[in-house]
């Protein structure tokens, strides 16, 4: 991580950035919504919003989770927070679909061997549950912008909140 | 509920607590709901199904947080008990998995109680 400065006395210095990548498994999902709530709290976001936070990051990492699962990829999911005029979480995958597969067909070569691979309705719930992760994100991110994929790599989804003193309340 | 590990680690706990009320066995799901936890909630209801018992309430009011897997585990078992007879109804007492069934919708699909029945 590269954010000490918590500090935004004074003006809004440099952009304070922390970033981090994980292992597409489950078991993360939770420390990084819980980073993400930590990270959004210092930076002084309302605290009536952390909980919208938390549930969006994790949306979007457990997204990012099932696309890698979906394609058999074991690189690592990317997050990033940025502090400057207003609180930016970007997640980011390197899975090139549109979505998940309709089917469980990839799930036989999932890393690890995971159990889960084998059950059906699991994997069904998977697929549903990527749809899901966008519906819930449309639903509660007012600035939510999902790129890609592209010829590099696989989707960011970028969501920003306000803070104090920013000027840009509620949309941008 | 929490720090069942054994060896200290920080991990999220699911509860899941199990009674019957009326006809109903219910299914009181503390702590976390997400992907990791979620195939535990899953297999509760398996497991209740596979003893006969297809009417099923799972109560998401002690629920301390709750994605979108745990929305898709409660489709899927909604699915499998209607499929085989039975029912599912999710009771919700707590306003942010409340907001949550009610952006996604599935408070029109799911059976949403604030008590389950005969309670």
């Amino acid at each position: 991580m590269n954010g000490s400065r918590h500090d935004r006395a004074g003006g809004r210095a440099d952009p304070v950035t922390v970033r981090f990548a994980f292992t597409p498994a489950a078991a993360y999902v939770r420390a990084a919504r819980l980073v993400a709530a930590d990270v959004a709290a210092h930076a002084g976001v309302a605290t009536g919003l952390l909980d919208e936070v938390r549930q969006a990051v994790g949306e979007a990492c457990t997204r990012a989770v099932l696309r890698h699962r979906d394609r058999g990829l074991d690189d690592l999911v990317r997050v990033e927070f940025s502090i400057g005029d207003r609180f930016v979480a970007k997640i980011t995958d390197n899975a090139q679909d549109l979505r998940a597969r309709a089917n469980g067909k990839a799930a036989a070569s999932t890393p690890g061997g995971d159990a889960r691979a084998s059950d059906h309705d699991a994997v069904e719930e998977d697929t549903l549950s990527e749809e899901i992760t966008l519906i819930v994100l449309g639903g509660l991110v007012e600035d939510l912008v999902v790129t890609g994929p592209d010829a590099d790599g696989g989707t960011t989804v970028s969501m920003s909140w306000p803070l104090p003193g920013s000027g840009s309340s509620g949309d941008h | 509920m929490r720090g069942t590990s054994g060896d200290g680690a920080a991990e999220p706990e699911l509860g899941l607590g199990l009674s019957t009320v009326g006809e109903y066995a219910v299914i009181s799901v503390t702590g976390e709901i997400d992907m990791y936890t979620a195939p535990q909630l899953r297999e509760a209801v398996r497991q209740l199904s596979a003893e006969g018992r297809m009417r099923v309430a799972i109560d998401l009011t002690p629920t301390e947080f709750c994605d979108s897997t745990g929305l898709g585990v409660l489709i899927g078992a909604r699915r499998r008990l209607s499929d085989a007879g039975g029912s599912l109804i999710v009771v919700c007492q707590n306003p942010r998995i409340r907001k949550l069934l009610d952006l996604t919708g599935l408070d029109k699909v799911l059976d949403v109680r604030e008590a389950v029945p005969g309670e």
